[in-house]
């Protein structure tokens, strides 16, 4: 894996040349002094009007040369720090395109976002800036440096004596400053968390009145971060004054020493005045060197962040094995032992899970809230690998398929629909961007929404709103449904993705459900789904309770019957009603 | 020329001719877009106004401190080092150095205090945005990608921030070193200090040219971040469906034509903000020629001395640091504002209107009536979602809601707890129409079971109290007994104090629910809304909280959405909606021997 310097080299180029251009635009500005010198002395002084003008006219061309390397400067700086920037974001979503669901649950979201975005700008416009301004500041120290040197090597020792101390400080400095610029970034993280729960939870939020009590929580966290941002500002703006007390007494010390020594002849006064002027003149580039530390410190700070992401390598989705299979999956599916534990908890989730569902079988499971039925679904795709024991689908383990062509043949309707921002349209060819309308006309009318779609006064291209706000409950899962079917999978998982179904509607799907040739897990409550099942499979507290047939549940196991019980009641009832 | 675009590296031009045309402003339009921004963080700013002047008054030291020192420098030289004299000299060091440090320490104070102050406001304005969410309208969030207003609660402050941070001192100090050094040159020579004045309506023109471009292209540049975040946002959130259809190439692509989109208005923004230093430069470059060539040749007729050239030069030169200081800070100056804008651009969205008249501590009975509401939603162009509804229900009953889905039963409960207003017709409750209710009063005594349970990234206790932050920790543990949830929660690695986090494993969808129940109990309303409370659960744990939510309804108006007849058969009233009419309502017998709707829906139930 690269590190997120080593994303500048493709541009290389277009850097060099933008540094090539500060030059000239520097060495213009260095050298104009030396042409007035020449009007002064050459012009002026021996008063050749021909030679003010020439000069001049030098002095306004080079004015022009330097704008225009300058400008062209801006075109190259803006292109290799944007495209940096923008291939550093790229390659961070495809890394995040390949967490496992077990690494996401260490980034969370929120920080992730913040990495992409924020993060990003920091590391690109300091590369802008050193390719603009940065360089000009170190290269007229040291170039202050050498002439000092050249002109009275005893005296520019002063100059320079405080150097190694400062070189040590600024090393600090940026130690420091890295450590303090991530807190703040980490900080950051937590005020965009708080602030997505609030986006998401907006109705929570109301219903309960909880605005004030939200707001005081955001005003906490904003304000660890504006305590640490300060801190950490706080911190670098001891470098500016710092550094210009060392240069000023360097100065002073210049001037003691340099008295002393034109007393004893060893110095020329002119020697001593041009010291001091370019001992002002590195005074004048200090200014930007706390800037430009800072700059560093907080760059680094990001890509350090950047890299925590981009350096993941265990928890990436790989194949294991490229073999392609030939032909489509048929859709068997077996679990053979397997046991399962979440990553952070020790207590498994599923234990000991066998059992074998044919192609074109379908299998309800069933059984109390948490009690892992869900999870179980979740191993199929490989969302998660199992602890123990093994995942098949036509005979060969999920983790010997290439996930591609697994997750191609599955169809996950989630418990909770998740849409997107967009249409309907473009929802449901969400898993199958080619399909024709008539395909994702004929998944919406087997899922019964296309009557409801049809209604719509955009009808097809009615927009969904993030998460399918504007669309009722039993609406989103039926369009959950219809996204999954247009994909034609062989294996259709449905995670109780019926229950905000009238009883109608249900059946109907069902009956549509049913004349496909997928093979069918679905996670329900009901009885009367778990009736239409090939086959039932109760779990209880992670572990299998009872396996076979409704019929043959209902003979043998005691708590199949209690579920049962539980729901007939109801239709006692209503029968009882009927009657009257 | 026109006809052939100016793509370097292939970047195609963001600005259309037509952004470029200035806007003729009308009169009485409101000021330039950055006075009004630059007004509203000035208010921002706030107690900390006395400090601020403090930090000026520091500037202004240094500056002049900053001055001092090099003056002092020359004449040590002039009337110390030249002529040998070396007594005294000294003293002089030594006063130096007291300036010196004075100077380093007042730099130090001044950047000290401005960064207080910056984040201060920067905070201030945090908060307020947040705060003014809080006050927003359900709809305003349904129209907008969270990811999008993250952005502006994030990025575009942080734009604001750099640019209080560092900018404001520098913009005063430049200022100040640029007015001390007009000064002087007047003073040295007039007529070229008008000379190298003739530049600076060349400098205004092309100010003039280049903000107008990145005055639009900073906002399209923040709106493109803004863009690309919503995206991140909902594909890492739906990362598991991103997974589940494999479509993480495309998902990819998308994101880099939006990232793409972000380079290109970057890209822009930079080079044409880019130019501004390069014009500046040029500028002082040129006017250094003109001191140079045109004071050359007056110096020749003896208008002026060759000592003032020299002098006025090294002064021209001066002149050029505080412009290219000031120059320099316009590019975060300009993207400050851009952001800025978008910050405010939301405050100024309207918030979610009270015109209350009843009294604040009104405690409602809790009758609730409908009176021939119907309801659109805003940004739907469809029908009504709600058409011509009304009901009287007495206090402490229980209606069901039953009707197919999208038929508006939600949307009822929605209406209810007014997260939107009625286009026609009324809701009262106790005979109080809801908009004379204060929205604290209503809401305050309503507990909503949502659809979709959300639970916070904290602990399960803290989920718990949600619903009555006075609730006690005896309490909220009876609330998730009745709730059937202690036995889970129980197993939870630390139990009560286990932080949930945002897609963690450790929970599922029932238990989510059951969690969301009992933060209802918790909250003990005077109105009761459960909306498909019990969708996920599986129907034995269900019928072991039964007891527990009929206990709840009971003395409580209570509104329920659930397909399971079992829960209908108990409430005293069932509405049945269809495509958001009331059709039916009456007990579950009345509506029974009606054999309308109801019982055709039963029918089919038994299929």
């Amino acid at each position: 894996m690269k590190t997120v310097f080593s994303y500048v080299k493709p541009y290389k180029w277009p850097i060099a040349i933008a540094l090539f251009l500060m030059l000239i635009e520097l060495s213009v500005e260095l050298i104009q002094p030396l042409i007035i010198a020449k009007i002064i002395d050459d012009g002026i002084m021996k008063g050749d009007v021909s030679v003010i003008w020439t000069w001049g006219g030098v002095m306004m061309l080079m004015a022009i040369i330097a704008f225009l390397s300058g400008a062209t400067n801006s075109f190259f700086a803006s292109h290799a720090s944007q495209s940096f920037g923008f291939d550093v974001r790229t390659a961070l979503f495809k890394q995040v395109q390949q967490f496992t669901v077990a690494t996401f649950t260490k980034f969370p979201t929120a920080g992730l976002i913040t990495r992409l975005t924020s993060d990003v700008t920091m590391v690109q416009n300091v590369l802008f800036m050193s390719l603009r301004i940065m360089l000009r500041a170190p290269l007229l120290v040291i170039g202050s440096v050498i002439m000092a040197f050249i002109v009275n090597a005893y005296l520019a020792i002063f100059l320079v004596i405080g150097a190694p101390f400062l070189i040590f400080f600024l090393y600090f400095m940026v130690k420091k400053g890295v450590s303090y610029f991530a807190l703040v970034q980490v900080r950051l993280d937590r005020v965009n968390r708080v602030l997505q729960e609030n986006l998401q939870a907006v109705r929570l939020v109301k219903a309960y009145l909880r605005g004030q009590f939200e707001s005081s929580r955001f005003e906490k966290v904003s304000n660890l971060l504006k305590m640490d941002t300060v801190k950490a500002l706080r911190v670098m703006e001891i470098i500016l004054p710092l550094l210009l007390l060392v240069m000023n007494i360097s100065l002073l010390a210049v001037l003691w020493f340099g008295a002393s020594e034109i007393k004893t002849n060893n110095a020329q006064i002119g020697e001593l005045v041009a010291i001091v002027n370019y001992a002002l003149r590195m005074t004048g580039a200090f200014s930007m060197f706390s800037f430009i530390i800072m700059a560093i410190a907080r760059a680094k700070a990001s890509a350090e962040r950047m890299e925590e992401v981009l350096l993941v390598n265990k928890g990436l989705e790989r194949d294991e094995e490229t073999g392609k299979m030939l032909g489509a999956a048929e859709g068997e599916i077996s679990f053979h032992n397997v046991t399962f534990s979440y990553p952070n908890s020790p207590e498994p989730v599923l234990k000991n899970i066998s059992f074998d569902v044919k192609s074109g079988e379908k299998l309800a499971i069933m059984g109390a809230t948490g009690t892992g039925k869900s999870t179980l679904l979740q191993l199929i795709p490989r969302f998660f690998e199992a602890s123990a024991g093994s995942v098949k689908v036509d005979g060969k383990d999920v983790r010997k398929w290439s996930l591609d062509q697994l997750r191609q043949a599955i169809g996950l309707v989630p418990q909770q629909s998740l849409l997107f921002t967009g249409s309907i349209y473009q929802n449901l060819a969400w898993g199958k961007i080619e399909a024709s309308t008539e395909e994702l006309q004929h998944a919406a009318k087997q899922a019964q929404i296309h009557t409801s779609i049809e209604q719509f006064a955009k009808g097809y291209d009615t927009r969904v709103g993030q998460k399918g706000v504007n669309l009722s409950g039993g609406q989103k899962q039926r369009l959950s449904i219809a996204r999954a079917l247009v994909r034609k999978p062989e294996i259709l998982l449905l995670d109780d993705s019926t229950s905000a179904l009238d009883v109608k509607t249900e059946a109907a799907l069902w009956e549509a459900l049913d004349k496909e040739e997928a093979t069918m897990l679905v996670v329900t409550q009901k009885i009367r789904t778990a009736k239409g099942a090939d086959r039932v499979l109760l779990l209880d507290n992670g572990e299998i309770a009872a396996y076979g047939s409704h019929e043959e549940l209902l003979q043998t196991s005691d708590l199949y019957r209690q579920i049962a019980e539980s729901q007939q009641e109801q239709e006692v009832s209503a029968h009882e009603t009927d009657s009257i | 020329m026109r006809q052939i675009p100016f793509k370097p590296f292939g970047y195609e031009p963001v600005l259309t001719k037509e952004d470029i045309i200035p806007v003729k402003k009308k009169k009485g339009e409101r000021a330039g877009d950055w006075q009004g921004v630059l007004k509203r963080i000035w208010h921002l700013v706030d107690e900390q106004r006395a400090l601020l002047v403090t930090v000026l008054l520091l500037v202004f030291v240094s500056s002049a401190l900053a001055l001092i020192g090099p003056f002092l420098l020359g004449k040590i030289i002039d009337e110390y080092i030249v002529p040998g004299k070396f007594v005294g000299l000294q003293t002089m060091i030594y006063w130096l150095i007291g300036i010196y440090f004075f100077l380093s320490l007042t730099m130090f104070l001044q950047n000290y205090w401005m960064i207080g102050i910056a984040q201060q406001t920067i905070y201030r304005m945090r908060t307020n945005l947040f705060s003014h969410f809080q006050k927003l309208s359900v709809s305003f969030f349904d129209k907008r990608q969270h990811g999008e207003l993250m952005s502006r609660v994030t990025n575009d402050i942080e734009n604001v921030s750099a640019t209080l941070n560092s900018s404001f001192i520098q913009v005063f100090s430049s200022i100040l070193t640029l007015t001390g050094t007009v000064i002087v040159m007047l003073m040295l020579s007039p007529l070229l200090t008008l000379l190298t004045m003739t530049i600076i309506p060349i400098m205004f023109y092309s100010m003039r040219w280049i903000t107008r471009r990145t005055g639009k292209l900073f906002k399209e540049q923040q709106q493109a971040v803004g863009d690309l975040n919503g995206m991140i946002e909902e594909t890492i959130s739906g990362q598991r469906i991103v997974k589940a259809f494999s479509q993480e190439d495309r998902v990819t692509d998308e994101f880099i034509v939006k990232s793409e989109r972000l380079r290109r208005t970057g890209f822009w923004a930079l080079t044409y903000s880019g130019f501004i230093p390069k014009v500046m430069n040029m500028l002082n470059n040129a006017s250094f020629a003109i001191v140079a060539g045109v004071g050359g040749l007056l110096a020749l007729y003896g208008h002026v001395t060759i000592g003032t050239i020299v002098i006025f030069s090294e002064y021209a030169r001066q002149f050029t640091r505080p412009l290219n200081d000031l120059a320099n800070q316009f590019n975060t100056v300009l993207s400050a504002i851009a952001g800025a804008e978008r910050v405010f651009s939301i405050m100024d969205e309207e918030i979610e209107k009270d015109e209350a008249t009843s009294e604040q501590n009104t405690v409602l009975k809790g009758k609730v009536e409908f009176d021939k509401v119907s309801f659109k939603y805003e940004q739907s162009d469809d029908d009504h979602t709600i058409r011509n509804v009304s009901f009287t229900l007495k206090p402490g009953e229980t209606a069901a809601l039953v009707g197919a889905t999208g038929a508006g039963k939600t949307t009822i409960m929605q209406l209810l707890a007014r997260f939107y207003e009625t286009n026609e017709g009324q809701i009262r409750i106790d005979d109080i129409p809801i908009h004379e209710l204060p929205r604290q009063t209503l809401r305050s005594q309503i507990a909503f079971v949502l659809q979709d349970p959300f639970l916070f990234e904290a602990t399960v206790k803290d989920n718990i109290r949600y619903g009555r932050l006075n609730a006690t920790d005896e309490e909220i543990m009876d609330a998730a007994k009745q709730a059937n949830a202690h036995d889970f929660i129980e197993k939870l690695p630390e139990g009560y104090d286990t932080v949930l986090t945002a897609d963690g494993g450790e929970i599922s969808q029932g238990q989510k629910q059951l969690l969301s129940i009992a933060r209802a109990l918790v909250a003990d309303p005077v109105i009761l809304l459960l909306d498909e409370a019990t969708s996920s659960i599986d129907t034995v744990t269900e019928m072991k909280i039964q007891e527990a939510l009929e206990r709840l309804m009971e003395g409580r108006t209570s509104f329920v959405i659930a397909h399971r007849l079992n829960t209908v058969r108990q409430a005293d009233v069932v509405y049945v909606m269809d495509q958001g009419q009331l059709m039916e309502s009456g007990s579950q017998q009345e509506l029974i021997t009606q054999k309308g709707l109801y019982y055709q829906m039963l029918n089919e139930a038994k299929v």
